[in-house]
């Protein structure tokens, strides 16, 4: 009989808030590509004498994230120190949370491969301060083989909550999706920009893996990986190593393991000195946060429309497909932009298509965000609405779209410039131009009404040429129309 | 209770202090009198004492603005191995954190 | 001229009525320093250019029509562990090299803002850790009544200096006894704050949950002055209370201990106390009784049975973790290992002394994992039941009279070889920071061989008021403190 292995992977996840200043000083956050040790005061530096005074945004986004992640708020709750030596520490503890997080018990439901909905339970969340960064001075900046290390404070003190998830996560493309769900959560809050290249969204992994025999491996703790590719490459990495371990009927000691992403394998990484006793005790410095009656509901009542909310009601209210709603709840901005092209009246379905095709496209090939896009929702709305009344077609607004796009410029003047007048051209001024298409076109005219075009290929050909003489500004079933009245009419 | 001087050994690389033979012995003497000191704590039943009480104060919110420091000059010249903008520490042997 | 014998607020009146200059005060003070401080080791830094031309931008505040402010000229003197930009702070440490903060201690930028000229760092017990200011790394302090004798500590440079007239107030911090008992056994009065009165910034921290800054002075009514100057609210330490504070100098004449009840402490009553201390204290309570109060005895048994295991397992736990930082990266001393962990056991064991080594080491062991449930969670529980113990009897008296110290000051080197004995010496006084209580040391005289004997008063949680009232009666009658070596 052969053996079943069940992989058991949990998740850390830290998060760097999106305030202005630091968790306990007023340093900027913004450090990357900042000259190092520019963003540090006294504080920060760990110098002696100073003392933290908590930001009132980090706690506002940690409360906002607990509450969009179904947990429970503490209203009260304290900050300890974790203590530890290490040179990027610079008070040598961190100020954490340890028995009292911020909040606990939530949830987040993840889409499992067979398509349902699986809630993956949320241990805590709680807040702390980021560690300064270690620059070593070897060629390819790792530490093994640095005679020294060069210290940058500036990212020490940036506000972290740190995730954690139940051991619920149980294959690779699972714990991806988990993380995938988790920063679309924290963008759509406003709480952090999520970007794990940069770092502001760091994922450990704990794993281990359970025997159908009974024996259940002891876990690792994976550290350093930077993408969501490197997350799912280094847990099917360990997942291979803990069954082979356990098939060969060895022993899997727990310990911290970094991943390796060119290498593509994880590297044990326990310093062998010394077992690690962060002595966590109650900051003294820092006296309990309290929060006051009615925060948590009032965070409550301001936290935005989740995105799997968003997009259910983006299907059932305007009818659009499940990829469509997918795409366009992908991010925020782009739900905000897609309704605000509805409040100005876009129809739903066009507004989508237009979005989906010809926006998204001008955003990926400009690598631009919707915030720095050039054309206002109301704006697409207004051309969608012109559409909608067949008062331009799908090809003169491509061709005045260009040109915004181009030039920045406003609709209006974008359409004269293009030559192409706002409801197109339609009625008398449209008889008018398909009977001198006609004239012109006697010799064709002629085949026509002898009854020789039988396929309406001629038919469809003087069509064209109306079309093209209008430069689209024509509605195509008018033309139809008038031409049918025209040749039948001599 | 007697504290080892392998224990006294241990808890000073905890507390990263270089401690001669000397010192560890005085202290291993230092600490069994002391803890003996301490062992009388366990006279008092303290089963329904909360050790944290929460309720006395309430630590102030700082409102969310970014300032810049001017003396980070005068911080980093304090630095004994001071290298540009960076301080600069001797080879590390061992991942932490 | 001998303005080194003025109060501070004689100096502010005659300073700003332009009998004297300020000028001419700090020159006083220095000669007084220069004349004394070669025996007595107060001060480890001296700043004379930096005070004189303070002194000048006084005089010429004044000669402009300003006003200097609450303590113009007023000569001050600052520990050791107050930072005050571009003047070097040590601790009295090694470990912190020639390390000049790049920022000042609230409560010296609040006294500088006010008028008051700083003389200098005082000398104390190595990051405010002993009770005899022979912790020192710059060498002990000597007590201005009797150079063999220590002035107490941690903040013996800070009483010395008062008691020998270098200045007529002066900063110290108080974490189990630092301000209380140097003050006893120099002469001076010394008061430390209800925790979370005055602002910790910039004060260096040893025990931050009980560190606590307060001034000496040589009288009642210049320590309501200085305390009035140094306790506002201050954004910049989450500890400190953001109300706003009385006017501590309202109290002083209009005080007296009718219809008050003052309590004594039966378990002290029976302790092992010198007997010139007992004397002195029960002297105390005469006079506070013929002042019209009502004596209570109250008893405070976990208080005195247990107050020094569970501050020795507190302090050194917070502190183990305060003194982590210096590790020799970002200021203080340098080393050329190679390897960090050869650098930081390098840099910490040599720059640490062995009193500071003997209580990180305490303080990690006992939040270590295994022994922190066993002891300092235990602590902790403790320190609730002494609080409660503390509220309850305050809900009976109004202040409660105890001894500063068991004995008066002590000879050098006596207590340096048996630590515990030392640390016995805050026996009276850590409960009360434990408890986070307003607590302050008066003179109540002098003993046969001419030592100063100092008796403690306790107030409730903020009731500075009442303290400093209780205080300004009983000196009254015992008189202000006196000069050491002042030829009085």
């Amino acid at each position: 009989m052969s053996l079943l292995f069940t992989p058991v992977i949990g998740l850390e996840i830290h998060v760097q808030l999106a305030t202005a200043s630091k968790i306990f000083c007023s340093c900027s956050t913004d450090y990357i590509g900042a000259v190092p040790n520019t963003n540090v005061c006294p504080l920060c530096l760990g110098l002696p004498g100073t003392l933290p005074v908590l930001n009132a945004k980090a706690v506002e986004y940690g409360v906002r994230a607990s509450l969009a992640l179904n947990c429970t708020v503490r209203n009260a709750t304290r900050f300890h120190r974790k203590n530890y030596f290490y040179p990027d520490l610079p008070k040598a503890y961190q100020i954490s949370q340890y028995d009292l997080p911020l909040a606990e018990h939530g949830f987040i439901n993840i889409t499992s491969e067979d398509g349902t909905l699986r809630p993956i339970g949320i241990t805590r969340l709680h807040l702390e301060e980021d560690a300064g960064k270690l620059v070593h001075g070897t060629s390819d900046g790792r530490l093994t083989g640095a005679s020294q290390s060069f210290v940058d404070y500036n990212r020490g003190g940036v506000p972290l909550a740190e995730i954690v998830s139940e051991p619920d996560l149980r294959t690779p493309a699972e714990a991806r999706q988990y993380v995938s769900v988790i920063r679309q959560l924290v963008r759509y809050l406003g709480v952090s920009d999520g970007d794990m290249e940069k770092g502001s969204l760091r994922v450990d992994a704990n794993i281990s893996v359970k025997c159908s025999d009974g024996r259940w491996g002891e876990r690792a703790e994976i550290k350093n990986m930077n993408s969501l590719k490197a997350l799912e490459r280094a847990l099917e990495y360990e997942i291979k190593r803990h069954i082979k371990m356990l098939s060969e009927g060895k022993i899997i000691i727990q310990e911290t393991r970094h991943w390796n992403d060119s290498q593509g394998i994880t590297i044990s990484s326990r310093s062998k000195e010394e077992a690690h006793d962060y002595r966590y005790f109650p900051e003294p410095d820092l006296p309990p946060l309290v929060l006051p009656d009615g925060y948590v509901k009032e965070q409550l009542d301001k936290l935005p429309e989740l995105p799997w909310d968003r997009k259910r009601r983006f299907k059932d209210t305007y009818g659009l497909s499940e990829q469509d709603s997918a795409t366009l709840t992908e991010n925020r901005d782009m739900a905000d932009f897609y309704e605000n092209c509805l409040i100005s009246g876009g129809s739903p379905e066009r507004t989508a298509n237009w979005l989906r095709t010809e926006v998204l496209r001008v955003l990926n090939e400009n690598k631009m965000e919707l915030k720095d896009f050039p054309i206002s929702s109301h704006i697409i709305a207004e051309m969608i609405v012109m559409m909608d009344n067949r008062k331009l077609s799908n090809t003169a607004a491509k061709e005045v779209f260009e040109h915004m796009i181009e030039n920045s410029s406003d609709l209006h003047s974008a359409m004269s410039l293009c030559d192409i007048s706002a409801g197109g051209i339609a009625g008398d001024q449209l008889r008018d131009l398909v009977s001198k298409i006609l004239e012109q076109n006697n010799d064709v005219v002629r085949v026509i009404r002898s009854g020789e075009d039988l396929n309406g290929k001629k038919q469809k050909y003087l069509k064209g040429l109306v079309m093209r003489e209008t430069r689209g500004q024509a509605d195509p079933s008018e033309v139809s129309w008038i031409l049918a009245s025209l040749l039948e009419n001599n | 209770m007697a504290i080892s001087e392998q224990e006294v050994r241990k808890v000073a690389l905890l507390a990263r202090l270089e401690v001669d033979e000397e010192e560890v012995r005085s202290l291993a003497h230092h600490f069994d009198s002391i803890l003996e000191h301490f062992g009388k704590l366990n006279e008092l039943d303290l089963d329904n004492i909360d050790p944290f009480v929460m309720d006395e104060t309430q630590t102030p919110l700082r409102e969310d603005r970014a300032e810049k420091w001017e003396l980070r000059e005068d911080a980093l010249n304090e630095a004994s191995h001071r290298d540009g903008d960076f301080f600069r520490v001797p080879r590390i042997v061992s991942e932490e954190g | 001229m001998d303005f080194y014998r003025l109060s501070a607020h004689e100096i502010c009146r005659k300073v700003k009525s332009g009998e004297i200059t300020a000028r001419e005060t700090i020159e006083s003070s220095l000669e007084r320093i220069n004349s004394l401080e070669k025996g007595l080791n107060a001060l480890i830094t001296r700043v004379d250019e930096r005070a004189l031309e303070k002194a000048d931008r006084v005089d010429r505040m004044l000669s402009a029509g300003e006003d200097p402010g609450l303590l113009a000229g007023v000569p001050v003197v600052i520990k050791d562990n107050m930072c005050v930009q571009g003047i070097r702070t040590t601790c009295a440490s090694r470990i912190l090299g020639d390390w000049k903060p790049p920022f000042t201690a609230t409560v010296v930028a609040e006294l500088e803002k006010e008028g008051a000229i700083v003389l200098g760092k005082a000398n104390m017990d190595e990051f405010a850790m002993g009770s005899s200011t022979e912790h020192s790394a710059f060498g002990p302090c000597s007590n201005p009544w009797d150079p063999d004798r220590v002035p107490g500590g941690s903040s013996g440079g800070s009483a010395a200096s008062v008691a020998a007239g270098y200045a007529p107030i002066s900063l110290g911090s108080d974490t189990g006894g630092s301000i209380r008992q140097p003050a006893a056994f120099c002469g001076t009065c010394g008061l430390k704050p209800t925790y979370g009165l005055v602002s910790r910034w910039g004060l260096v921290a040893f025990a931050s949950s009980l560190d606590q800054i307060g001034p000496f002075a040589r009288s009642i009514e210049d320590i309501a002055l200085t305390l009035q100057v140094i306790s506002k609210p201050d954004p910049r330490d989450s500890t400190c209370n953001p109300s706003k504070r009385p006017d501590y100098q309202s109290v002083l004449d209009q005080s007296s201990l009718k219809e008050k009840k003052v309590g004594i402490v039966k378990e002290f009553m029976d302790y092992d106390i010198d007997p010139e201390v007992r004397e002195a204290l029960e002297k105390t309570i005469e006079v506070a009784r013929s002042e019209g109060a009502e004596i209570v005895e109250l008893s405070l048994p976990v208080m005195v049975r247990y107050g020094l295991a569970t501050y020795y397992i507190i302090a050194p736990a917070e502190a183990s973790s305060n003194l982590a930082r210096y590790d020799g990266v970002r200021y203080g001393i340098s080393s050329e290992e190679e390897d960090l962990m050869d650098m930081y056991l390098k840099i910490r064991g040599d720059g640490f002394g062995e009193e500071v080594k003997r209580r990180i080491l305490t303080g990690t062991y006992v939040l270590s994992s295994g022994y922190y449930d066993a002891y300092y969670l235990t602590a902790q529980k403790v320190r609730q039941i002494m609080t409660s113990e503390f509220k309850e009897a305050f809900s009976r008296v109004d202040t409660i009279i105890m001894p500063t110290a068991p004995t008066p000051a002590f000879r050098k080197g006596e207590l340096l070889d048996d630590p515990i004995q030392m640390y016995m010496a805050d026996v009276f006084t850590l409960p009360i920071n434990m408890a986070g209580l307003p607590g302050l040391s008066l003179n109540a005289g002098y003993s046969r061989k001419g030592l100063p004997l100092g008796v403690q008063l306790i107030g409730p949680k903020w009731g500075e008021m009442q303290l400093l009232a209780a205080a300004s009666v009983l000196e009254r009658s015992f008189g202000p403190s006196l000069i050491a070596g002042g030829d009085q």
